[in-house]
């Protein structure tokens, strides 16, 4: 923690006044809805799969392009836990959720048993995203695809399992989704404390994620990361295993992105494939390049930046966003190698540049 | 004598009575029809009914559909619809006692207008005696639908009353594919209605011959039905139906090769581009289906611009949009290149990004300004299919698909290795600083293979308006399965593009009939991840010192 603040810089304090102190303060006293309590809270969910992408892409140099399958997988096993958990409640009255009952299943699938109680589904639902992608990523770093056969064999993953999502007989509530949750561990989802509460957890688990990971990327481990991203080949000859590491980073970088998800559908109240697309995966790319990739704090301020933007945009100009977003993509990528937070040092350089051109 | 007189003129009456009825023939019952007087075109009307006559059947479709007019004294009905439409004119068909069109003085088609006909109307009460005869005047109708539908009542009653109506009917049918219907038609009715075994082997095997559609369905519910057959029909027909149906399985499997080597060929089309570029520029462009797409708005917009200028629209106007839509996808290639893509030569991460971004910005320009979902007419030449045999049809906007393919990877082939642009381009692929140091300029060769390879794109976009709607985002459903076109044949290669397109292309369609087309997806990527681990440059890799990273 000391070597962390240790920095002169201030915008971890101004971070932490900002959500844990004036935001709650101000739901208290009335002045913020609690809808922007939520909001925010679920930006923080995003921010978390977030610095899971930048490990991946900004420091091991890997562009993944099925983070968000991950988000939603781990998004999907607490929707199924909180489903079965109000079993019972729903319309009909069946012990299974209602959209089976229109699907004409009796029967709970096999699959859904785990997610009864809340320790093992919480379990299964960061298991199931790291094991699968340990599996997946196993094959592809074994035959040493990289670069951009890494991010286009991701992106028909990531469009493959869409796919699969989509279908109704995988029994996951197909293009509607999984949704009208009503608790969580006994908490009641639509009560605005339970709603401050999730913001809360949000929060504390996104700043202990990102120690976590700061940690991490500091570490000998970390250093290695770098060194694959700056020349694999370089390291490949000082006989380090790299594909152990990538696997590593990968495993992680998706477990991080499943606990994402499990925060993030208890406050949205739906979970769809929609979320899961091609598009959304490049979407969290530029969350990450545009708050400067390679800098954790980056990606957490460019996933809020990027979703506030988002928010501003769909309510006071709907159909422009994808042309914000878009030129936003073009914008980061030519002129912003170091993101938002690296343009205070590219504006520096550029003007010491100039004065040394100058004498 | 009085009384006398009278029994001589009663008895003279009762003699000429069948006479006075025998001259109340069919044509005239016909011509009553257009009487004024209610009642007698009624009685005509249902006189013709009893009379179940062929060449009435046109009439009483007419009847029908509501559209029997007379005109000069001739019962008719309209056809085909002309001209502009201030003054909507129509073909005249003259029903009785065949269906013609009518003809001017100089032997040219008449076109009138609907004021100049006079329609003929019927109760309601008399249509509605129409219908128990429907199946039988549907024999006769110009709707190819209905007829078939028609042969196939008739081969499911199969009563033996019928036969004589349907040959008569069908003599004079000309589609190939109806008259299979009504060869089936005809031999199952006398199969059913025969006892003889070697009849009925003769009708057996003549259906067989016949290959018609319904064939095995028909073949073995007269098995079910009949219990007592002699054992050799009983054998003959098992044999039938196996045969029969081994050739549907065949026919399955041609069909499925056929829609594999279509989308093999689309992929290839979009891939060619995408290859090119990646191996000269080390540039992945995720805009490339948006440059497709933008050629399908163009052929939608050379549309619009004929229909502008007044005529009927005629398939000129697609031949004209290919050159079209390959040029202004071409264009904005140029435009897009100029503007990002040249600062972004060798990164190929970024400028996936960057690209990406600009494929978001050309969808939603779409969707402004052309709306959510257009089409294209596509040209009559190239509606319909290829009957090769029976039941195997392929479609003409496929097979112009694929053409269209072959001559695009034979130009594309000949530009690269025949011509000195080609060659500058293929040794800037090589070695972009020795090129420039020799005197190429690099920057215009890039310029050049960005216009090219979007104009494939657009080519592509203008063929996909054949066997779809346009829709914005038409693009992105075949960038990730090109993008696997490309990794799997090996970047920057030609060969290994075309190779990897159709085998990509013959899987797919292989593998969802046996599974869902979602799992058959799914099922790929496991193949093409299971290739790479032996191949993880795809197919052709590059060799030499550009395999170096």
């Amino acid at each position: 923690m000391t070597t962390i603040f240790k920095n002169k810089s201030y915008d971890y304090i101004i971070f932490l006044a900002l959500f844990l102190l004036i935001l709650p303060i101000g739901y208290m006293l009335g002045i913020i809805s609690v809808n922007t309590i939520s909001l925010w809270g679920r930006y923080f969910c995003f921010a978390i799969a977030a610095i899971g992408l930048d490990m991946l892409w900004g420091y091991t140099g890997i562009l993944c392009m099925c983070q968000a399958l991950f988000f939603c997988m781990g998004g999907y096993g607490i929707a199924m836990h909180m489903l079965l958990s109000s079993s019972g409640e729903g319309t009909y009255g069946k012990a299974i959720p209602d959209f089976m009952v229109w699907n004409q299943v009796t029967e709970l699938p096999f699959f859904w048993e785990p997610f009864h109680y809340f320790p093992i589904a919480i379990v299964c639902a960061l298991l199931i995203p790291g094991l699968f992608a340990g599996i997946f990523g196993y094959f592809i770093f074994r035959s040493r695809l990289k670069g951009v056969y890494f991010a286009i064999i991701t992106q028909a993953l990531a469009l493959a399992m869409w796919l699969i999502f989509l279908r109704n007989e995988t029994m996951l509530g197909g293009t509607n989704g999984l949704t009208d949750f009503k608790q969580l561990a006994g908490l009641d989802l639509t009560a605005s404390s339970t709603k401050l509460l999730l913001y809360l957890i949000s929060c504390i688990v996104l700043i202990g994620v990102y120690i976590g990971s700061k940690k991490l990327v500091n570490s000998k481990f970390g250093k290695i990361l770098v060194a694959i991203r700056d020349s694999e080949s370089r390291i490949r000859y000082t006989s380090y295993e790299i594909k152990n590491y990538q696997l590593t980073i990968f495993v992680i970088a998706a477990v991080i992105a499943a606990i994402g998800g499990i925060l993030y559908v208890p406050q949205t109240g739906i979970i769809t494939p929609g979320r899961m697309d091609v598009k959304a995966s490049i979407e969290m790319i530029i969350w990450v390049a545009l708050g400067g990739r390679g800098k954790l704090k980056g990606a957490v301020f460019g996933t809020l930046l990027v979703n506030f933007l988002y928010s501003i945009f769909t309510s006071a100009l709907p159909g422009s966003w994808l042309y914000v977003i878009g030129i936003l993509f073009i914008v980061t990528v030519l002129y912003l190698d170091q993101g938002v937070i690296g343009l205070p040092q590219q504006i520096k350089k550029y003007f010491s540049k100039q004065k040394s051109a100058e004498v | 004598m009085v009384t006398k007189r009278i029994a001589i003129a009663l008895k003279l009456l009762i003699v000429l009575i069948p006479f006075i009825s025998f001259a109340y023939t069919k044509d005239d019952d016909i011509h009553l029809l257009m009487s004024a007087d209610k009642t007698i075109k009624s009685e005509a009307f249902s006189r013709i009914l009893t009379a179940k006559q062929v060449e009435t059947f046109p009439v009483l479709n007419a009847i029908n559909g509501k559209k029997l007019f007379a005109y000069k004294g001739n019962l008719v009905s309209i056809g085909e619809k002309n001209g502009t439409e201030d003054q909507v004119t129509y073909q005249v068909l003259l029903l009785y006692p065949e269906i013609k069109p009518l003809t001017d003085a100089n032997n040219n088609e008449l076109q009138i207008p609907l004021s100049a006909l006079k329609p003929i109307k019927f109760s309601r009460k008399d249509r509605l005696s129409l219908i128990p005869l429907l199946p039988y005047i549907n024999l006769t109708s110009s709707d190819k639908d209905l007829r078939k539908l028609a042969y196939t009542q008739f081969q499911n009653k199969s009563k033996f009353d019928d036969l004589p109506i349907i040959k008569k009917a069908s003599a004079k049918e000309t589609d190939t594919e109806l008259m299979r219907f009504a060869t089936e038609t005809i031999l199952t009715i006398q199969l059913q209605n025969s006892k003889q075994p070697d009849k009925q082997l003769e009708y057996i095997r003549e259906l067989e011959k016949n290959k018609g559609d319904n064939t095995i369905f028909l073949l073995n519910t007269f098995l079910e039905k009949n219990d007592v057959l002699a054992p050799k029909v009983e054998k003959r027909i098992q044999q039938a139906v196996t045969s029969l149906n081994n050739r549907a399985t065949r026919i399955d499997w041609i069909q499925n090769l056929f829609s594999g080597l279509s989308l093999g060929s689309i992929l290839i089309l979009i891939a060619l581009g995408l290859s090119i570029i990646y191996g000269l520029a080390g540039v992945i462009n995720m805009a490339h289906g948006e440059f497709m797409m933008i050629g399908a708005y163009t052929t939608f917009c050379v549309q619009e611009v004929f229909k502008m200028s007044g005529g009927p629209l005629s398939d000129t106007f697609f031949w004209f949009s290919i050159p079209v839509a390959f040029l202004v996808s071409g264009i904005f290639g140029l435009i897009i290149e100029r503007l990002i893509i040249r600062k972004l030569y060798g990164s190929p991460l970024q400028s996936l990004l960057a690209t990406w971004g600009v494929s978001l910005v050309f969808i939603q320009l779409a969707r402004t300004i052309f709306g959510d979902l257009t089409s294209v007419k596509a040209p009559t030449l190239l509606s319909g299919g290829w009957h090769v045999a029976p039941q195997l049809v392929l479609p003409y906007n496929r097979i112009f698909i694929i053409i269209i393919t072959i001559i695009m990877i034979i130009i594309t082939f000949l530009f690269l290795y025949k011509s000195r642009s080609g060659l500058r381009i293929r040794s800037v692929t090589q070695n972009r600083n020795m090129s420039a140091c020799l005197g190429i300029s690099t920057k215009k060769i890039d310029a050049m293979t960005f216009f090219i390879g979007s104009g494939i794109a657009g080519i592509a976009g203008c063929c996909m308006t054949l066997i779809g709607n346009i829709v914005p985002d038409m693009g992105q459903t075949y960038i990730v399965d090109s993008f696997l076109v490309v990794v799997t044949g090996g970047v920057g290669n030609l060969m290994g593009t075309i190779v990897a397109g159709l085998g990509i292309g013959q899987f797919t369609k292989i593998l969802e009939p046996i599974f869902h087309a979602v799992y058959g997806k799914v099922i790929i990527l496991g193949i093409i991840i299971f290739f790479l681990q032996f191949k993880p440059k795809g197919l052709f890799p590059p060799k030499g010192r550009i395999a170096d990273d």
